[in-house]
């Protein structure tokens, strides 16, 4: 260490002490290895433990496979609304003036701040045998609990947040003044979505889609409630992990356990890539403002 | 197309915007809308565009009543202070939006589409950066390509808000003048916003000077110049120097005259002995801005202060004839005094 010089002692003024910086940044990986890095690692490992045949078989198992058809159809029904939804949302809180603006803003957060359970509870409170509508669903031959209409709704209530809150900052802070020149220009309303408001946000939009996607196919708690747990009918991924588990099938769980950690693994991968995207079109967008 | 502005009045909650505002703009015109921040301008000018609803009042355009029609069927250009562009598009795209988002029928083909942004690009002079996004251009380019993008859709009204409020002064005056020649050339009925007094006057045939939502004064610059209508004119369009009390001395009308006398500083002269008029000062410090010279002096009665406007060659010669050093005597000589018969003087407009 023979280069004093300005820099050098400035360095050691605005920083730690090199022991307390490898300290904390040892902290730091020790606990995210063992709190995520093993369990995932664990996660492989134990699917595997009893060799591919096994592993393979349980996925394919009719039961699993009819687990996996519904976690993707209930996906693929409630992401989209809630893409429509957090657009819809994030449009008129970012673009408009209105009264109540502040009362949707808290009620978009609510499924983050309420229990999953408690939000599986209040849809069987509300569409159960038992519930408000109860009776005129079943004179109507209409079967949302323990069915699939059952498992969208919950998993729509809880990814509702996720595609707004993405989207509704971004559109803060691009304010109006885009869309009132695309006006003055003689653009309609839908012109103006479609060619300035939504290219704006395309990549937050996106993140919001992975995140909500993520969620959606995850989703335990209120599924749970709703969901009845009839195999092979109303089972969702998670919960035929559950079950496989209760009934000591670990290689099996833990097969099953695998496919949801890949998805996590691909979502984070396309995070961490649109991100990026995000953060160079904020650039690109905020640019000329300044 | 002219412009025809009748009684209009907004508020926003409790506070008046504009209030009563009646304006005439003929064909042709380059109009300054001039004003402190808050004095309604830009209110007014975004209801003329369509982009804010008047609570009462209308809006004619070429005697036709446009009220109540939409910003998209106004033909107006508008220029945003903080341009507005699209950031996703290049500028190409930023140009051309106007002619691409017209309905089937009346749409450009692609091949007039490109001829069109070429012309107005090259009018603008930056043909060369069509392919580049908003983003890589500097604020001076930025305002041109909106300028470009505004005038594509050929409207019969072209209206800034601010349009060089966001650049620094030397791109400013360059882009002043640039304006001004644009105007010359195409002769397209001019709106802009601005609180520059200057800008007002070296652009506009006419300015319209805006206060609390009010319009003080309305005409070509030289004469809301040289003739203010009110106290808040003569502030707003340049310093000026406040005599009270003592006002009597200046323009010798005699007997106790309680009214205040503005002279503006280069109306000012500065002489060794008592004539006729004149105010007995004493000199604290002389300051060197470019060109020109701003002497500080303080007046013997009242203790306020006075500035006087001198070229830098007129003070070095002042300098060497009477000897000015801080603390010397003299007597400052109004060439010019300006009075208004009511006195409502209100302070917080001389701000």
């Amino acid at each position: 260490m023979s280069a004093p010089g300005a820099p050098r002692r400035l360095a050691d003024v605005t920083t730690e002490p090199a022991w307390l910086r490898r300290l904390l940044i040892a902290v730091a990986l020790a606990f995210l290895t063992l709190f995520l890095f093993v369990p995932l690692v664990a996660v492989f490992v134990e699917a595997l433990k009893k060799g591919v045949d096994v592993y393979l078989a349980a996925i394919v198992e009719p039961d699993a496979l009819a687990a996996i058809r519904l976690t993707l159809l209930a996906a693929a029904i409630s992401v989209p609304l809630n893409l429509a939804f957090g657009v819809a949302a994030a449009w008129s809180i970012a673009k408009f003036e209105f009264r109540g603006k502040n009362v949707l803003l808290t009620l978009i957060d609510l499924p983050f701040s309420v229990s999953p359970v408690i939000t599986g509870l209040v849809f069987v409170l509300v569409f159960g045998l038992q519930g408000w509508l109860g009776e005129w669903l079943r004179d109507h031959d209409l079967k949302i609990i323990f069915a699939l209409p059952g498992i969208v709704i919950a998993t729509i209530f809880i990814t509702l947040p996720f595609v707004a809150r993405e989207l509704i900052p971004l559109m803060q802070a691009q304010g109006i003044e885009q869309e009132e020149a695309a006006r003055v220009l003689g653009a309609g309303g839908w012109q103006i979505f479609r060619r300035v408001t939504l290219p704006n946000v395309q990549w937050a939009l996106l993140y919001g889609v992975i995140l909500c996607n993520a969620r959606a196919m995850g989703e335990f708690g209120a599924v749970s409630v709703v969901s009845g747990h009839i195999r092979g009918q109303t089972n969702t991924m998670p919960l035929h992990i559950e079950i496989l588990y209760n009934e000591y099938q670990f290689a099996a769980a833990f097969a099953v356990a695998s496919l949801l950690a890949g998805l996590a693994l691909v979502t984070l991968a396309l995070k961490y890539f649109v991100e990026r995207r995000v953060a160079a079109s904020a650039r690109a967008v905020a640019g000329p403002r300044l | 197309m002219s412009i025809e502005v009748r009684h209009l009045n907004k508020r926003f909650g409790a506070t008046v915007v504009c209030d009563d505002l009646s304006l005439d703009i003929p064909a042709g015109q380059l109009v300054a809308l001039l004003g402190p921040s808050g004095s309604g301008k830009t209110t007014l000018l975004r209801m003329i565009a369509g982009l804010e609803v008047p609570d009462s009042g209308t809006v004619l355009f070429h005697g036709e009543d446009t009220t109540g029609a939409d910003v998209r069927e106004r033909g107006v250009g508008f220029v945003f202070q903080h341009y507005a562009l699209f950031g996703h598009m290049t500028v190409f795209e930023n140009v051309a939006f106007g002619l691409r988002v017209r309905p089937k029928a009346v749409r450009p083909g692609e091949a007039a589409i490109r001829a069109k942004v070429a012309e107005l690009l090259a009018l603008v002079q930056l043909d060369r950066l069509a392919d580049r996004y908003p983003h890589q251009l500097s604020g001076g380019q930025r305002q041109r390509i909106a300028l470009a993008r505004a005038l594509a859709v050929e409207p019969k009204v072209l209206l800034l808000d601010e349009p060089f409020g966001a650049l620094d002064a030397r791109v400013r005056r360059e882009l002043r003048r640039w304006l001004r020649r644009l105007h010359e050339e195409m002769h397209v009925t001019s709106v802009f916003v601005t609180h520059d007094q200057e800008e007002a006057m070296e652009v506009a045939d006419r300015i319209v000077l805006m206060n609390h939502g009010r319009i003080e004064q309305d005409g070509p610059p030289d004469e809301v110049y040289d003739h203010p209508a009110s106290p808040f004119v003569l502030q707003f369009l340049g310093d000026v120097n406040l005599f009270r009390g003592g006002a009597q001395a200046l323009g010798g009308e005699g007997g106790a005259d309680p009214r205040t006398a503005y002279v503006r500083p280069h109306e000012l002269q500065v002489v060794a002995t008592a004539e006729p008029g004149s105010v007995p000062v004493v000199f604290v410090q002389a300051l060197t801005v470019g060109p020109n010279t701003r002497l500080e002096f303080r007046r013997h009665d009242d203790d306020s202060y006075v500035d006087v406007e001198v070229t830098r060659a007129e003070w070095l010669a002042l300098r060497d004839r009477l000897a000015m050093k801080p603390g010397a005597r003299a007597f400052l000589l109004p060439r010019r005094v300006t009075r208004f018969t009511s006195e409502d003087v209100d302070p917080a407009a001389m701000i």
